[in-house]
């Protein structure tokens, strides 16, 4: 666990610490800070991976996040997504890789996972919409200790487990239409419904 | 403007990697286009990263800092293969189907209607992956699907009695939605679509195996 004092000073503003930290491994190579970034998010990715069923690859599936998180900090841009937010997609796409790599037959697969599923800011020139994005993860973890632990569950189920919806329903025994609404309210709150309407 | 737009339980799934490939391949393109959507994705994505913080933590192995070190030691400087890369970067519909979507070859059902299997693109997945052609202000006869069928318009438009899907749109079509498409502008109307299961037809074509259907 990294305690407050390891972090960096806030001189930059909404700027949060790993993101001045995974700057620095973009633009210098800084190993210092790369190994901040590890103690504080290496934990995290083991628990991840295990949580995914791949308990007997989870610091294999760390190693790799972290050799990805190296090669390609240089393009990180912390106006397009905080460091956590990065890192969990990330996360992500090396869980989906090693999956599909596991399953794969001899037949190569024309798409790769990064032509599916993107790293936030790469290849992506909209003009920066950076106050958004900050703030959209702040907002996240501020409205998130305010929600119900039934919803909590639900969302934990999804993200943490790779279940579908129908797949937490079953687990939870409740029905389908429940695990939807529980998911919905919380989204809610997230204000990532809001803008569902009249679109 | 995209004005069709994938729901927002059906982002977080794609947010949270738990999507099939033709199915994730649907909603990558339709962000492509929709500030909207991709807007919420982000902030999906940041749920996941308090998610994933949130979480109980696993100390990792004391040696692993340094595989990792010399792992990326022993590899030359991948910066610049990285931004080279990012800039040749052909977009997943061209590595999939190539420049030009009419060269296809594609195979005409019936009238207005031509299709192209493409599942095999895609190997251990279950669904369906098929193109669908109509041709400029064609008619598909009626139709409903049998399990979910997600769309995505790649070019020229559709409508039916629910509106118009122009390029871009993403619509969702099950069971209860029987409909008759017809593709409208002067360009002809193509689709991506992954379907669960086969779709049933339910006018005077019944015999016929089909597409804007299937």
């Amino acid at each position: 666990m990294t305690t407050l004092d390891q972090k960096p000073a806030r001189a930059e503003g909404r700027k949060d610490p790993w993101s001045q930290m995974l700057e620095k491994v973009g633009k210098n190579q800084d190993r210092q800070a790369y190994h901040a970034l590890f103690e504080h998010f290496g934990p995290q990715i083991k628990y991840y991976a295990m949580a995914n069923g791949l308990a007997s690859h989870a610091e294999e599936l760390v190693q790799e996040v972290f050799v990805s998180i190296w090669r390609r900090s240089c393009l990180y841009d912390w106006r397009k997504a905080a460091a956590s937010t990065w890192i969990f997609t990330i996360a992500r796409n090396q869980r989906i890789d090693m999956l599909r790599k596991m399953k794969r037959t001899s037949a190569e697969m024309p798409v790769e996972t990064e032509d599916l599923w993107q790293i936030p800011g790469e290849n992506d020139d909209e003009p920066v919409t950076s106050l958004h994005r900050l703030m959209s993860e702040r907002r996240v973890r501020e409205s998130l200790s305010h929600l119900p632990e039934e919803q909590i569950t639900v969302i934990a189920k999804v993200y943490m487990e790779s279940k579908s919806h129908q797949m937490v329903a079953d687990e939870l025994n409740i029905p389908l239409g429940t695990v939807k609404s529980r998911v919905r309210l919380a989204l809610n709150k997230l204000k990532v419904i809001l803008q569902d309407q009249n679109v | 403007m995209t004005r069709h737009h994938p729901d927002t339980l059906t982002l977080m799934e794609y947010s949270a990697g738990n999507l099939s490939e033709p199915h994730a391949l649907c909603i990558r393109l339709h962000l492509d286009q929709c500030p909207h959507c991709r807007s919420r994705v982000d902030t999906l994505d940041s749920l996941g990263a308090v998610m994933m913080e949130s979480q109980p933590q696993v100390g990792v192995s004391s040696d692993m800092f340094d595989s990792i070190l010399s792992r990326i030691d022993s590899e030359p400087d991948m910066t610049e293969k990285y931004i080279d890369a990012q800039a040749k970067r052909l977009s997943p519909l061209q590595k999939l189907l190539g420049d030009n979507l009419d060269d296809l070859p594609w195979k005409r059902q019936l009238g207005d209607v031509s299709v192209l299997d493409i599942s095999e693109r895609f190997p251990g997945q279950n669904e369906q992956v098929v193109l669908q052609k109509l041709a400029a202000g064609g008619k598909a006869p009626a139709h409903t699907h049998r399990g979910d069928e997600t769309t995505i318009v790649l070019q020229g438009a559709f409508a039916d009695q629910k509106g118009v899907f122009n390029q871009w749109d993403f619509v969702v079509l099950n069971q209860e939605d029987e409909h008759k498409p017809v593709a409208v502008g002067c360009e002809d109307c193509i689709t991506l679509s992954v379907l669960s299961a086969p779709v049933k037809l339910t006018g005077t074509f019944t015999r016929l195996l089909n597409p804007f259907i299937r």
